[in-house]
């Protein structure tokens, strides 16, 4: 074999020994089928302990104390809360998954023929629907949510509590029917994070009636990525055309580009 | 793991679906339990023509966590294979053209056919919603530059570019069918075989045909008479795999 490809393979040859992905990416990275089921997202066990303590939390808020109750209502002993070597954050996560995996039934769009002829709903109204809908399902623990986002941002649970974030915003999309996947993928979910953890910051404070100032909040958030995006989009689209411009108009004059 | 959640796949998604504290919809807030909101619901079609499937929503048993993971690397590399593709040939196309106008057919079909796989993948990784490599303007821009510089260099080294980097696919795709041909055998003994992977294996088949076709044309157009013929195949070549081995990981 000639030198560069022997280096080559030499090269992969180690990428390929040293191939290491940190569990977490990995976990996020999954082809989604439609013909094969997906594997429950909590054991058997867990779920039936987690879902019973959840009922517990507007009472006593994420503490153990909601979760050996919630042990206790699902017939096992209070010990049994060591299978949750998370303890509170279990809990925590636990709301935060299964409220991410309810917004496929809670919110529906009208399909085309139920519309008939009336405007068409855009990707952004149907991404604030799925947003509001989701800020809402917190409505039952808002008060304990401030203990929650303290449990999460503890920095053994900070990354866990970013993938979740960066699932639900990537669920958010693509339930408002999102289908690009460029760069623009990545930015999307990026921004969509941030408001959404900054609102949901926001509701956790809000006494307003039926939380109107965390719509305002939310809209405001949205009105400034749009404007934002639009200026990037436009900027990028003038650069374009520019570039392809100017290398045409050198063509055209001879250079053998 | 896996056998225990099956056998008790009823009880996880008993307590998956019915939450034990009243859940607001936003479309109608009034606090009612979740249960007995669902049968009021207007059921619509979710997006990306999904009715089937919702309605019907995975009936086989789940992939391995290791299965998913293949496909979706796989899927990712090939959308980022395709990508560069299309910018190599819409890079080559007006030097070349240019010099050597007889050539501008060939290209054209080429590029439409490549056009082709870009949506074909673009549409996979919506569906089937796997993430895009992050490297995604940095194949676009090294694509570009790589199209454009072997295309100034003249034809033979465009053609040599051309079939140095269909030589990489066609095997990669080759690969990508071999591992989906073995699950396939796996599955249909266990009656498991769907249409969604026979229509994988069927759509990559096809295209690594149609890659190994632009190769033939390559070398027909003389990309063996490229100089410096070696050195140009072999650090296309290897840039190609290494592109490959990061667009599976990031």
């Amino acid at each position: 074999m000639a030198p560069p490809a022997q280096l080559a393979n030499c090269v992969r040859g180690t990428f390929r020994a040293s191939s290491f992905r940190p569990t977490l990416w990995r976990q996020r990275c999954l082809y989604h089928s439609y013909e094969y089921s997906q594997p429950p997202p909590f054991p058997p066990a867990e779920a039936a302990i987690l879902s019973s303590a959840i009922s517990h939390v507007p009472a006593f808020g994420f503490t153990l104390d909601a979760l050996k109750l919630g042990a206790r209502d699902a017939g096992y002993l209070d010990v049994s809360t060591n299978l949750l070597p998370r303890g509170v954050f279990d809990l925590v996560n636990y709301h935060l998954v299964m409220q991410r995996l309810a917004l496929k039934d809670s919110v529906q769009f009208p399909t085309e023929a139920e519309q008939g002829t009336g405007k068409k709903i855009g990707i952004g109204a149907k991404v604030r629907t799925l947003t509001l809908a989701r800020l809402r399902a917190n409505e039952p623990v808002i008060h304990r949510w401030q203990e929650a986002l303290a449990i999460m941002a503890q920095p053994s649970y900070a990354p866990p509590s970013f993938a979740e974030l960066a699932k639900l915003a990537d669920e958010i999309w693509f339930l408002a029917g999102d289908t690009s996947v460029d760069t623009s993928w990545y930015t999307k979910r990026a921004s969509l994070s941030a408001i959404y953890s900054a609102t949901e910051v926001f509701m956790t404070q809000d006494t307003s009636k039926n939380f109107a100032e965390t719509e305002q909040f939310l809209d405001a958030r949205l009105e400034d990525v749009r404007k934002f995006g639009g200026f990037l989009g436009a900027l990028g689209e003038w650069a374009d055309f520019t570039g392809h411009s100017a290398v045409n108009v050198l063509r055209s004059k001879g250079l053998r580009i | 793991m896996p056998p225990v959640l099956l056998s008790t796949r009823p009880l996880a998604r008993a307590a998956r679906c019915h939450p034990h504290y009243p859940v607001l919809d936003f479309l109608a807030p009034r606090t009612i339990p979740h249960a007995l909101h669902q049968k009021s619901r207007i059921h619509s079609t979710p997006p990306l023509d999904a009715l089937a499937n919702a309605a019907n929503p995975g009936t086989k048993p789940p992939l391995t966590p290791s299965q998913r993971d293949f496909l979706d690397s796989a899927l990712r590399v090939n959308q980022a294979g395709e990508l560069a593709a299309v910018l190599i040939y819409s890079a080559q196309t007006p030097p070349l053209v240019r010099s050597h106008p007889h050539l501008r057919p060939l290209m054209q079909h080429m590029y439409d056919q490549e056009a082709g796989h870009f949506r074909i993948f673009n549409s996979l990784l919506a569906k089937h919603r796997v993430r895009p490599t992050l490297m995604y303007p940095v194949w676009h821009a090294a694509a570009t530059a790589l199209g454009w510089g072997t295309a100034v260099m003249g034809r033979e080294a465009a053609m040599a570019c051309t079939e140095a980097v269909e030589t990489e696919i066609g095997g990669h795709y080759n690969e990508q069918v071999r591992v989906l041909l073995e699950w396939a055998d796996k599955l249909d003994g266990r009656g498991e075989l769907g249409d969604e992977l026979r229509a994988l294996i069927g759509e990559l088949r096809r295209i690594r045909d149609e890659e190994l076709e632009h190769l033939d044309h390559a070398v027909m157009n003389d990309s063996k008479d490229a100089r410096p013929y070696e050195l140009l195949t072999n650090v296309i070549r290897g840039g190609c795999r290494t592109a490959i081995w990061i667009s599976e990981k990031v």
